[in-house]
């Protein structure tokens, strides 16, 4: 039982989870830099400001400590049941090898420190990208929004609105992670052999090392950090994302990226930050408490999602249904017609 | 003098006492010596433990694994029957050509018959039909065809079919001959209640009886010392590439006895693999085989009851799938080897390097490969789609330089040979055996490992559950 509980809070300890405690503190540290420095509050008001207890008492927020806790638990049982990257990278490392235009460790001649740098950011990138468009179908797709609006019907925003996810959701999350590292550790470990290592700090990637030190659990935060606008263009600051969860209709679907803005940039999905404060989160005006409730977040999702599968797949199963038997009906009706005229013809022969 | 008389006699209760329970302590580790239990046994002996055939068979094997890399290159037909007489039997008292003392390393036995007079390979050897090499021949008569072979090639290897025959003759023989007998004769029917029951003796005035004989004949075949447990397995190891003659000479009498402190086939391919700190298959069938033994013997010469064959048997369902999963380890790790053979044969060849070595490497290799992937189907269990993939995968030879391998044998009993897949495709199937053995067997030591680059990188990566928004 110790074991299973030290489990479901180990997130906070692991360097390689944003809500590593570490993490936290710095983030709490830069709030405090931005509050004082860049907005002139005194100590205490930048003091209150941080740690608002509207914030983090607030029914959403209290909402999300209790989904932490139960998400955690259903990761545990779930997640040794998904495919794991493992057994993607093998199943493309074997593929690999049927491409005659590519051979085993052809580039294994290439400096290790030049190795190591490429794959580090290649995994980052790979890594950023598909999340930037795992998101951004997210709220395209009426089925996997049913899912993803359960994030997004917090209505203020702390570093464990992260887990703030149906566990469907978490699933399709790990499949595109697990694919992700798949595709990166076979392609480099084909073509540059044993010398391929991460750059790692903490045992962590360097490059979200660096974001998780600047500040990334302040994305989910009160805390409107916002940066210069040609930066915005590169690296999505907390307000941007925050800007992210807006009701406001001018504000639906911006911003996907995780960590870098270029995504959204090159695909039309970019907008500056503006003040957080002005801005209202969730799903929409008339949203109420109920939307925190255990039921709305993990029952009527699966529902939702039932009924759009129902209404859709199911009826259009059923118009091709329809479709194909008039065409067999109609196939039918020529077949006659042919069989009769060729009568006809025989008749006027003899 | 009747004080003396008394005081000698109590000496004597002492000394016997004190044999007692050392003999006792060392068969709580030791395989053997175990007492007599038959019943009606009225010779001298006090030791019920006997597989000295077994240990002769494991000589013969050595010895004609040495006579295969003899050849000239040239029709042998003396060397052909020097090695038949290994492999079918002598009515001559053969020398033991392996293994043979060394500097610091004294065997006790020289002659063949020192350690069991009348034994040979060929009868015991699998009797059904070996899928994995052409011809439909008998794992007997495959045997007999590498011997003829191998009298006829330089140092036992063949490049124009790729064939090196020591390496083919002795995996192969290891599994058609001991794990065949082992696991599907001795460890299998031979359980039964009615065959070779406790009860008697094993034949009319043996000093053992059926059931401990049965088990000490599959102990035998495993190949481990008698003292396997008191040593580590790198000590086993040692003891079997004879460089550590302390952890070998158990009983201290400045010899090694190749009856009973010698570390042979199975038993030291699974300390290869357990000294890498990941298995333990060594300790965990020789364990069971001494706990076997000991039930047997606790059962003092009656029958067994339904509840200790029900143990006996567990016992024997441990030894056989850890003993799989040895040879299954083997295949994976020369898959592993002809991989990155191939590699390097790649490389040679793009730069007109020589690859006579790295070629003869390679078909070494593979033959270690071909040898076990045919011995693991000498078993009790038909391994079906797992046989068919693993034959097909690996093929009846090597993939050969000029892109050609060996695809059956004419009437003669002459290769034939076709065009081969290529080299890429080769080394996919290298990596298809290595993931079979894994997913098949479940193998754990892992040596040689092709894509232990990727699992140490998903490590250092973490793991892919990220069930959290961004």
């Amino acid at each position: 039982m110790i074991d299973f509980l030290i489990s479901i809070f180990e997130h906070f300890v692991d360097p390689k989870k944003r809500i590593f405690l570490g993490y936290i503190i710095l983030s709490v540290i830069i709030a405090f830099i931005w509050l004082i420095f860049i907005k002139k509050f005194s100590l205490v008001e930048a003091f209150l400001k941080v740690f608002d207890k509207r914030i983090f008492f607030s029914k959403s927020s209290k909402s999300d400590y209790l989904i932490f806790f139960l998400n955690r638990v259903f990761t545990l049982f779930i997640s040794p049941m998904l495919i794991t990257q493992i057994v993607i990278a093998t199943f493309i490392f074997h593929a690999l090898h049927q491409l005659t235009w590519l051979d085993v460790n052809m580039f294994k001649e290439v400096p290790k420190t030049i190795i190591i740098g490429l794959f580090t950011l290649f995994i980052f990138l790979l890594d950023d990208l598909t999340k930037y468009f795992v998101h951004r179908w997210m709220h395209k797709y009426p089925i996997l929004w049913a899912l993803h609006k359960v994030h997004h019907s917090a209505t203020e925003l702390t570093p464990l609105t992260i887990y703030r996810t149906h566990p469907l959701e978490g699933i399709v999350f790990s499949l595109r992670s697990a694919f992700t590292q798949g595709l990166a550790i076979s392609v480099f470990f084909f073509l540059f052999g044993d010398k391929v290592s991460l750059a790692t700090v903490l045992g962590v990637n360097v490059v979200i090392f660096l974001f998780n030190v600047a500040g990334s659990n302040l994305r989910h935060s009160h805390i409107g950090i916002r940066y210069w606008r040609w930066l915005e263009y590169i690296l999505i600051s907390p307000a941007q994302h925050q800007l992210h969860h807006s009701i406001a209709k001018e504000h639906h679907d911006k911003n996907f990226g995780a960590t870098l803005a270029i995504w959204d940039w090159v695909f039309k999905s970019h907008h500056y930050s503006t003040d957080t404060e002005k801005l209202t989160l969730g799903l929409n005006e008339n949203q109420t408490s109920k939307e925190h409730s255990l039921y709305t977040i993990y029952v009527s999702p699966v529902v939702e999602v039932i009924e759009i599968i129902r209404t859709n797949f199911i009826s259009s199963y059923k118009n091709t249904k329809r479709m194909v038997y008039r065409f067999l009906k109609i196939k039918r009706q020529i077949n006659k017609n042919l069989i009769s005229q060729r009568k006809d013809n025989t008749d006027v022969k003899i | 003098m009747t004080i003396k008389k008394s005081k000698l006699t109590i000496l004597t209760v002492i000394i016997a006492g004190y044999s007692t329970l050392a003999s006792q302590a060392i068969s709580d580790t030791n395989y053997g010596p175990f007492p007599i239990t038959v019943k009606g046994y009225t010779g001298t002996k006090t030791n019920s433990v006997s597989y000295t055939g077994q240990m002769a068979r494991h000589v013969l094997h050595d010895s004609l694994k040495k006579l295969a890399g003899t050849g000239s290159g040239e029709a042998n037909p003396a060397l052909e029957e020097e090695m038949m007489a290994y492999f079918s039997g002598s009515k001559k008292n053969k020398a033991i050509i392996s293994p043979v003392s060394k500097e610091g390393f004294k065997l006790k036995q020289t002659l063949v018959n020192s350690i069991s007079s009348g034994k040979n390979l060929s009868g015991k050897a699998y009797k059904g039909v070996v899928n994995g090499w052409p011809g439909q021949m008998t794992g007997a008569e495959v045997l007999e065809h590498m011997i003829k072979k191998a009298a006829s090639a330089k140092s036992g290897f063949d490049p124009n079919t790729g064939y090196n025959y020591p390496q083919l003759i002795s995996k192969f023989a290891m599994g058609a001959v001991f794990y065949n007998a082992a696991v599907d004769g001795y460890l299998d029917e031979k359980l039964a209640a009615d065959t070779k029951p406790n009860g008697k003796p094993y034949k009319d005035g043996a000093y053992y009886t059926g059931k401990e004989h049965v088990w000490d004949e599959g102990f035998g075949y495993w190949g481990a010392a008698a003292h396997t447990l008191n040593l580590s397995a790198k000590e086993n190891y040692e003891v079997a590439k004879m460089k550590n003659f302390s952890a070998a000479d158990f009983n201290n009498d400045g010899e090694v006895d190749l009856k009973t402190e010698m570390t042979f086939a199975h038993a030291y391919y699974a300390s290869s693999y357990d000294k890498g700190g990941k298995t333990n298959y060594l300790h965990t069938v020789t364990k069971a085989f001494v706990d076997g033994r000991k039930l047997i013997t606790s059962a003092n010469g009656k029958n067994l009851t339904d509840s200790q064959r029900e143990e006996l048997v567990g016992y024997a369902a441990v030894i056989s799938s850890n003993w799989e999963k040895v040879i299954a380890e083997s295949i994976f790790k020369y898959a592993g080897s002809v991989y990155k053979d191939i590699g390097k044969l790649e490389g040679l060849l793009d730069s007109n390097g020589d690859t006579t070595k790295a070629f003869a490497d390679y078909c070494k290799h593979w033959g270690e490969l071909k040898g076990f992937s045919m011995a693991i189907q000498s078993g009790k269990n038909n391994l079906g789609e797992t046989a068919l993939k693993m034959n097909r995968m690996i093929g009846y030879g090597p993939v050969l330089l000029n892109s050609s391998q060996v695809t059956g044998v004419n009437s003669s009993g002459e290769f034939l040979k076709d065009e081969a897949l290529s080299w890429r495709e080769y080394k996919l199937h290298m990596l298809k055996v290595q993931k079979l053995m894994v997913d098949a067997f479940g193998v754990e030591a892992r040596a040689n490992d092709q894509t232990e680059g990727l699992a140490a990188l998903a490590a250092s990566l973490g793991t892919a559950e990220s069930a959290e928004n961004d």
